[in-house]
C-alpha cells in the first residue's frame, strides 16, 4: 500500500505548527493574563522607587566625592546606573500592559556619606526583603512573565547593592581619601559587581559584553 | 474523558525537556557496549547509539534555552543564585561536550565508509573503548548538572511557571 502524497507535507506542517505553538507559548503568554491587576500598580510603584533611587544615589555620589570617599562615590554612581536600568525595564513592562509610567522625583535628602550609606542600606534591604518579594507573589498570581522577570532582576541587584553598601560602611574609615574604583553594571538586568569573574551574567544569563564600566 | 494538556510557554517547558538529554545521553553508551559485545549486530547498535546521541544533544540545546528562560523567572535568593549559576555553567559544558562527542562518534561510524577502508576489529574496539572513557567523563558532568537541577527544585523549592489548568473533576468513586 502506498502512502498518499499529501500525508508527508501535512504531517510536517502539523509538526511545525505544534512546535510554533509550544515555542511561542501563545496561551501562556503575557496577552492571556489580566493586564489590569494589582501588578500594574506595583510596577508603577517600583518605577517611581527606582527613578527616585537613581536621583538619590547620584546626589549621594556627589557628596561622597566632596568628602573624599572616591570609591564610595563610584559605588553610588554604579548603583544609580543600575536603578536607571531597573526603571527602564519596569517602564517597558508598564507600557506593554497598557499603562503609562509616571515618577514623582523628590529632592534627595543628602546627609553625610555615613548616613547616606545607612539610608541606602535601609532602602535596598526593604526592596530586597519586602517590596519585591510581595510584588513577585502578586505577579506570579497574575501569571505576568515580563513583570516577574523585571522584578526578579531588580530584586537580585538590590540584594547585591545592599551587600556592597554594607561592606563600604564597615570599611568607611579606610576608604577616606580613596580614588574612584571601577564597578561593572549589566545593562540588561542592572546586576552590579566590582569584578567580572564569570562568562555570563549570573542574573540574566546574557554575555558579559552587556556589562558597562562605571567609576 | 479525553483532554488536551495545557501548552506551557517556553520557560515552562524546562521541567519537561530536561529529562530528554539525561535519559537519551545516558542510555546511548549502553548501545555502544552492546555493539562491542554482540558483534553480529554491531552496526545496528552503533547507529542506534548515534541516533540517541543526536537526539540527546539536540534536547540539551532546548534544555539550556528553556532553562535560561525559566531561570529569569525563578524565585531568587543568594543560595538559589549560586546553585543556578553553577547549574547553568554545567549545562553549557554538557551541551558543548556532547556536541563534540556526537560529531566524533559520527566520524568514527562514517569515517571508514567515506574513506572506503574498514578498520580491523581490534583498533575499532580500542577506539570505541577510548570513546567510552571520554563519554564517561561527559556523563559525570551531565549527572552533576541534573543533580544541581534537582537541588534547585527539591531542596531550594525553585519552580517553573506552569500554565493555569482547571482542577480535575472529582471522580464519582471518591464522592461516594
Amino acid at each position: 500500500m502506498t502512502t498518499p502524497r499529501f500525508i508527508r507535507p501535512a504531517a510536517l506542517a502539523l509538526f511545525v505548527a505544534a512546535i510554533a505553538v509550544v515555542g511561542f507559548g501563545l496561551p501562556g503568554g503575557e496577552a492571556a493574563a489580566a493586564a489590569t491587576g494589582k501588578t500594574l500598580d506595583n510596577l508603577n510603584a517600583a518605577f517611581n522607587g527606582e527613578s527616585n533611587a537613581h536621583a538619590r544615589y547620584l546626589a549621594f555620589a556627589t557628596k561622597a566625592g566632596e568628602e573624599g570617599y572616591g570609591e564610595v562615590a563610584s559605588l553610588f554612581r554604579a548603583a544609580a546606573r543600575a536603578e536607571e536600568i531597573h526603571a527602564a525595564n519596569h517602564a517597558t513592562v508598564i507600557k506593554k500592559l497598557g499603562g503609562v509610567p509616571k515618577a514623582d522625583i523628590q529632592a534627595p535628602d543628602v546627609k553625610s556619606t555615613k548616613e547616606n550609606l545607612e539610608a541606602a542600606i535601609k532602602g535596598e534591604s526593604y526592596e530586597r526583603d519586602t517590596m519585591y518579594p510581595e510584588f513577585l507573589v502578586q505577579a506570579r498570581k497574575e501569571g505576568l512573565r515580563d513583570a516577574i522577570e523585571t522584578f526578579n532582576f531588580a530584586k537580585s541587584a538590590e540584594a547585591e547593592h545592599a551587600t556592597l553598601y554594607t561592606a563600604a560602611l564597615a570599611n568607611l574609615g579606610a576608604l577616606k581619601g580613596s580614588q574612584a574604583k571601577p564597578y561593572f553594571v549589566c545593562t540588561v538586568c542592572g546586576n552590579t559587581t566590582p569584578q567580572m569573574n564569570f562568562e555570563k551574567c549570573p542574573v540574566c544569563f546574557n554575555g558579559k559584553d552587556k556589562y558597562i564600566q562605571v567609576s | 474523558m479525553f483532554e488536551l494538556p495545557p501548552i506551557p510557554a517556553w520557560d515552562g517547558l524546562h521541567p519537561l525537556i530536561v529529562h530528554f538529554p539525561i535519559a537519551l545521553l545516558l542510555v546511548a553508551p549502553v548501545f555502544i557496549v552492546l555493539g562491542l559485545v554482540i558483534g553480529r549486530h554491531a552496526r545496528l547498535f552503533m547507529t542506534s547509539a548515534l541516533v540517541l546521541m543526536v537526539l540527546g544533544t539536540a534536547a540539551s540545546y532546548v534544555a539550556v534555552s528553556t532553562g535560561e528562560a525559566a531561570g529569569k523567572l525563578a524565585d531568587r535568593t543568594p543560595v538559589v543564585n549560586q546553585v543556578l549559576q553553577h547549574h547553568e555553567e554545567l549545562a553549557e559544558r554538557v551541551r558543548l561536550t556532547f556536541t563534540v562527542l556526537t560529531i566524533v562518534f559520527a566520524g568514527l561510524l562514517a569515517g571508514p565508509a567515506l574513506l572506503k577502508r574498514q578498520l580491523a576489529r581490534v583498533p575499532m574496539t580500542v577506539l570505541a573503548l577510548l570513546f567510552l572513557g571520554v563519554y564517561g567523563a561527559g556523563a559525570i558532568v551531565l549527572a552533576n548538572t541534573a543533580h544541581n537541577g534537582g537541588r534547585l527544585v527539591h531542596e531550594l523549592g525553585v519552580r517553573s511557571l506552569m500554565p493555569e489548568a482547571p482542577l480535575p473533576a472529582a471522580s464519582a468513586d471518591l464522592d461516594d
